[in-house]
Parts: C-alpha cells; structure tokens; sequence
C-alpha cells in the first residue's frame, strides 16, 4: 500500500466508523429493548464486549507483526505491532473501566478479584510492559526485539480470559457470543445491536490503527533523513 | 492536508452530540418498569462507560494527529 492509499483507506474506514458509531447510538439508546434482570444497566454490554473484542484483536495483531518482525527484521512490523499495541491499550482500558460500571450495579461491586478480571488486569501490564521494555535499553533495536517477545508471550493470556469463564469458577457471565454449546444465545434485536457495536468498533480500529502506522511511517523516514550524512545539503539541493 | 481548525471543530462538536445523544431518555421502554429506569444510579453509570468510551478514543486521535503536525513541522525545517 502507498501512502496515496492509506490515506484513502483511513479516510473511508473512518467516515464508516464514524456513521456505524451513529447507528450503534441510535439502535442502544431508541431501539433495543431493555435487558429483563438487569435494566438499563446491560447497555453497556453493547461497547464492553466490541471494546474487548478490539483488545484481543489487536494483540492477536501484536503478537503476529511482533513474530514475523523477529523472523524477517521488517521495521514496517514493528510499526504494525506498535500501532495495535496502542490500540489495544486503549480499548483494553475500556473494557477494564467499563465492567466495572456495569459490575457495580450488577454485582454490588466495582471489582473482584476473581480469574476473568484478573487475568484481564494482567493483559493490561502485560502490554504496559511491552512500552515500557521498548524503551528501557540503550539500543533501540534490542529494545523491539525485547518488545516483540513480550507481545508474542502477552497474547498467550487470551486464551485464558476466553476459557476462565467454564475452567474456573468465575463471577463474570458466561460467554454470549463464542459460547461453544449455543454461539449468539441473544434476542434477535439484541444480536444485531451487538452485531453493529463489533462493526463500528472494528472500523473506528481500522482507521486509527492505519493512521497511526502511517504517522510511524512519516517518523521513520524523518529519521534516516536525519540520521544519514549530508542530509541538510541534499534537502537543499 | 486538512484544516486543523475545521478538523478539531467538527470531531469536538460529534464528541458532544454523541454524548447529549445519551443524556436523552430511553423511549423505546418508555412503558415498562425498568424503561422508567432513566435516572439514578444505573442510568449515569451508562453515561459515564459511554462517555469513557468516545473519549479515550478521542484521545488517541489527539495524540495521532499531535504526532503528525510535529513531523510536519519536522518538515517545514527542512
């Protein structure tokens, strides 16, 4: 992809994101019907699990540039793995400040110390650790080396979150949508609100994590300009 | 390249809209017991993952487009 078509992408991506953000507004505020046991409450389920769901995919994202990135040593991956961490940061953050909102009506308490969240709790160091291993050597290109190990170690957590649900005896509901017995066990109006919230989610993802891999791009180029002898001359040639 | 004033007005005024978008009541469930259940304790707890959401979001995007103006100005150096 040149960076004619990134742009073009990330401009696509984003009016789409941003025009299924609207629907998804509409559908959880004027149209799906309220949850029978929980109330209002269960409309945060309609951006917790698109949050969590953006979170996974973008470690799995992480993890995938980060093993290629060891194996070929392409910078473009580790710009792809940086961009995704941020990503998963962020959503990560949601999903981690949102259950609690709903567990404090739902449960009686912000949080628990139970496997789910737990090991959630840990996927969000894990990946603080990936920044923080980045930039904690004195030579750069270790530093990613170092980094790609850990968002290739952090993804294995994933599969744990998924599973701690029916291995553990856990507090948090059991899956809707991945459940193994019944996938998508939902009101047919609320499996399209869901539906739309993953859609939107996935957009509004796909468009800042190209933005911010193209911006990785533009700063890399900066810096061999930088750094290569004569630079100044030849920009003023 | 974009207007940045242009860019930053629009993002900041969809920000507000979504959020004023949550501020209305429910009317689907306007009927029932639980639709009544617009205010209190739930309804602002609603509010608030909503709001976490849109501006965390919003954030990243300050940050990616503070990151771009400063390689244009990298730019414009050179």
């Amino acid at each position: 992809m040149n960076q004619k078509q990134i742009r073009w992408a990330i401009g696509v991506l984003g009016a789409l994101g941003v025009a299924t953000v609207l629907v998804l507004h509409g559908m959880v505020f004027f149209w799906v019907p309220t949850e029978s046991t929980m109330g209002i409450v269960q409309r945060i389920f309609y951006i917790h699990v698109p949050a969590w769901w953006i979170a996974f995919l973008a470690f799995g994202l992480v993890a995938l540039c980060s093993a290629v990135y060891l194996w070929l040593g392409d910078e473009r991956l580790d710009r792809a793995a940086v961009a995704a961490a941020e990503a998963g940061m962020i959503f990560t953050t949601i999903g981690l400040l949102t259950g609690p909102l709903w567990g404090r009506v739902a449960w009686g308490t912000w949080w628990e110390w139970e496997p789910r969240l737990t090991l959630a709790l840990i996927l969000w160091f894990i990946y603080l650790g990936y920044f923080l291993v980045r930039r904690s050597t004195v030579n750069p290109e270790q530093g990613k080396r170092f980094a790609a190990v850990v968002g290739i170690i952090g993804v294995l957590d994933i599969p744990l979150i998924h599973v701690s649900v029916t291995w553990l005896r856990s507090l948090h509901p059991q899956a809707v949508i991945l459940s193994a017995e019944n996938p998508m066990n939902l009101d047919g109006s609320m499996g399209a609100t869901i539906s739309v919230g993953l859609l939107a989610f996935t957009l509004v993802f796909a468009s800042l994590f190209l933005a911010r891999y193209a911006v990785g791009g533009y700063e890399h180029e900066l810096d061999l300009r930088d750094a290569s002898p004569g630079s100044i001359q030849g920009a003023e040639a | 390249m974009m207007d940045r004033k242009w860019f930053s007005r629009w993002t900041t005024a969809l920000v507000l809209g979504v959020l004023l978008l949550q501020a209305s009541p429910v009317w689907a469930q306007a009927g029932t017991v639980l639709g009544r259940q617009t205010l209190g304790r739930a309804y602002w707890h609603v509010f608030a993952a909503y709001a976490i959401v849109w501006l965390l979001v919003l954030g990243w995007l300050i940050s990616i487009v503070r990151r771009l103006r400063r390689v244009e100005e990298r730019l414009g150096t050179e």
